[in-house]
């Protein structure tokens, strides 16, 4: 197998799924009219309803819901399974499943006025099942956070990352200041932010250089605070036996709390001060090592043939790598894989973001499948593009893999492997970071909304942010990553199976066929429960047992079990939002159907 | 409508660097725009909530400048009722 291969593979998945299957569906089920007034045309307020060009639209929905998911699902699975298990999941996900999600979700929202899922599911289904969903979102966008900081806090760990995301910070700090105080042309802004956040990527990339130098001694230096003593230990029963006992090092318990100063920022201050020019900087970043490292795979197999082809294993085992199953964790393929990767074949961010954010704007019916399906089919070729840059890679960790893997795609064009890994590391913890302060952003609003009226404390912002880091503190230190992972893999995907459940339901209720969504809907349904549920029983086999009474292990007994609560939680959420769908199907079905119009008098 | 006219004749290299724009566009600078227009619309909003707030069943006492200022709210009154009465709930944060 090599990177040529997997793109063609790839391009025709996309053109296959989007041409036969996608618009089959979008003809003959949801039958767009383009004369039909759209909530943007009809409600058109300019601020929220706003008719908006399809390319515009495209980009903005595809920024929106691109994150670090397809990446780290793709790279993590592809690491537990082998590439090929990951490559059909992508592939047969996205062609059946992914763009029918975000593309229905759409539209049903465009056919309902512009309402949320949520709204939708409290009229089709029961007013129960939009507070629960709005439960749910509160735990995903802890899951994610928790997740994320993780990966973030391990790779700023390493001495050449952190001067350009330092630089991040300080320069999108800089660029609201310019843009929105100083008035300052949005071109030349961008490429003074974006020029000296590159340069001090490379520069802190450079091996053997004084910053790689300078941050090397400062972890050092902070390792020496502890007499080179771990903060604390946790148990990793993913690893293999020998190195099970993960010390917590004070260099990287800096780096967690640096990130967490970060999102606290992006968190706290207005958007438009601190996280919003941050994305925009990380924006031109990501780009630009995505476009050039998705050109890179594409050539590499002519110009540079020892790139191309694949390293990683095609097929592991059913159940997992050997150091997984000695360690007692069950890992089998299904349902797992299913979770692990999640946003790169389906997700359930894009039909709540696209119901809401997108659905809004949209300005004519026929719009919908070139925004919702084609941003959806273009985010599977960022998980492919993820895979590819892992498997060609050196073993290794499997962020490590990634840079690795895309700086050989960078390097293609004369870029030196060591500059083309720095990019890659960066533009993956900006990929990532951007979205954290995001989360936190959301999640303090959540909890005011949410407890506000009951508890007036939560209304403080400061409050609300502290909160939700030090939640997504005690799920960072139970040190399982990978069981947080897929916990917040379920949690996206229960979601998504969620939505096509509404998007079902409404189908059943306009006399569609309702096939396209519900089988999905129900593969979903069934995969991502098992998944919670498996993963609430490694953590309590793994993790809860095993560090139960043994001294300096209550973080890892205190996270593991909130993980296992929140697992359960929900499941049975979604078991109640599942009743009451069933209870919905068939108050729909033994409705009357739409009455003929009456025979026109004489 | 013309502009549309004009858009679907513009093919070839142009019309592709526009899309290219457009969706460079979307995906750099959308989400900025969109926000800076709600920052306004929602002051705008609550100006006229304070001053015109009995118009939605805010029981404020019409003051003498709600009147002078009655001329110039007078077409954003139907945005505005809708904006402030919808339905709104936690997901419409996401956006």
């Amino acid at each position: 197998m090599n990177t040529l291969l997997a793109v063609i593979i790839g391009a025709a998945t996309v053109y296959l799924g989007y041409t036969f299957y996608a618009r089959r569906i979008d003809r003959n089920v949801l039958q767009p009219d383009a004369r039909r007034a759209t909530p943007a045309r009809l409600y058109m307020d300019g601020v929220d309803f706003i008719p908006t060009s399809r390319n515009v639209l495209y980009g903005y929905h595809f920024k929106s819901i691109a994150a670090a998911g397809p990446i780290v699902g793709a790279i993590t699975a592809a690491a537990l399974w082998g590439w090929f298990p990951a490559l059909l999941w992508l592939m047969f996900g996205v062609f059946f499943i992914g763009w029918a999600s975000d593309y229905s979700a759409i539209m049903v929202s465009v056919r309902n006025d512009g309402n949320s899922l949520s709204a939708i599911a409290h009229q089709l289904i029961a007013p129960r099942t939009r507070r629960i969903l709005l439960l749910f979102i509160f735990f995903y966008l802890l899951l994610v956070a928790g997740a994320f900081v993780n990966l973030i806090a391990q790779v700023l760990a390493q001495p050449h990352v952190p001067l350009g995301i330092i630089m991040l910070a300080v320069m999108g700090a800089l660029a609201g200041q310019m843009l929105y105080r100083w008035r300052l042309d949005l071109i030349a802004v961008t490429l003074i932010t974006v020029g000296v956040t590159l340069a001090a990527i490379l520069l802190g990339g450079t091996v053997g250089g004084p910053v790689e130098g300078f941050f090397k001694g400062f972890n050092a230096g902070l390792n020496t605070l502890t007499a080179g003593q771990p903060v604390t230990t946790v148990l990793d029963p993913t690893l293999p036996a020998d190195r099970q006992n993960v010390p917590l090092m004070p260099s990287f318990m800096f780096w967690l709390f640096g990130t967490f100063v970060f999102c606290y920022l992006g968190a706290a201050l207005p958007i438009w001060r601190f996280a919003q020019p941050v994305n925009y900087i990380g924006f031109w970043i990501t780009a630009l090592t995505i476009f050039f490292g998705g050109l890179g795979a594409a050539i590499a197999f002519v110009i540079r043939p020892d790139l191309a082809s694949f390293k990683l294993p095609a097929y592991v085992d059913f159940l997992g790598p050997e150091s997984v199953r000695a360690a007692g964790a069950f890992q089998p393929l299904w349902p797992m894989l299913f979770v692990t990767i999640a946003c790169g074949a389906i997700s359930g961010w894009h039909a709540l973001f696209g119901s809401v954010g997108t659905a809004r704007q949209i300005e004519n019916e026929t719009d919908v499948l070139p925004v919702g399906g084609g941003a959806m089919f273009s985010e599977f070729t960022l998980g492919l593009l993820s895979l590819m840059a892992v498997a060609i890679a050196i073993p290794g960790p499997a962020v490590a893999r990634f840079a690795e893997g895309v700086g050989s795609f960078l390097s293609v064009f004369g870029l030196p492997a060591e500059y083309g890994r720095a990019i890659a590391f960066a533009a993956f913890v900006v990929i990532v970071i951007t979205v954290v302060q995001l989360v936190f952003r959301v999640m303090r609003v959540t909890l005011a909304e949410g407890l506000g009226d009951r508890m007036p404390a939560f209304r403080n912002i400061h409050v609300g942010i502290i909160i939700s880091i030090a939640l997504a503190f005690l799920l960072v230190v139970t040190g399982v990553w990978i069981y947080l992972w897929q916990l917040f893999g379920a949690s996206n995907q229960l979601m998504a199976s969620l939505s096509l459940l509404i998007v079902t339901v409404w189908l059943i209720a306009t006399r569609r066929n309702p096939l396209y969504a519900g089988i999905p809907m129900l593969f979903m349904y069934i995969t991502t429960n098992a998944a919670a549920l498996v993963t609430a029983y490694n953590l309590w086999n793994t993790v809860f047992l095993r560090n139960l009474g043994v001294p300096g292990r209550e973080l890892a007994v205190v996270g593991s079990g909130l993980m296992i609560f929140v697992a359960l939680l929900l499941v049975g959420a979604a078991v109640l939002i599942g009743i009451d769908g069933y209870r919905a199907v068939q108050r729909y079905r033994a409705a009357p159907g739409p009455q003929p119009a009456p025979a026109p008098t004489s | 409508m013309p502009d549309d006219v004009g858009e679907g004749q513009r093919g070839g290299l142009r019309g592709l660097l526009q899309t290219v724009k457009e969706i460079m566009y979307g995906m750099a600078s959308h989400d900025m725009t969109r926000y800076a227009i709600r920052t306004r619309a929602s002051m705008e909003h609550l100006f006229i909530l304070i001053t015109m707030g009995d118009l939605l069943g805010v029981p404020i006492l019409p003051p003498y400048y709600s009147l002078r200022l009655l001329p110039y709210v007078v077409p954003q009154i139907s945005t505005w009722k809708r904006r402030m009465l919808r339905e709104k709930d936690l997901t419409d944060a996401l956006s």
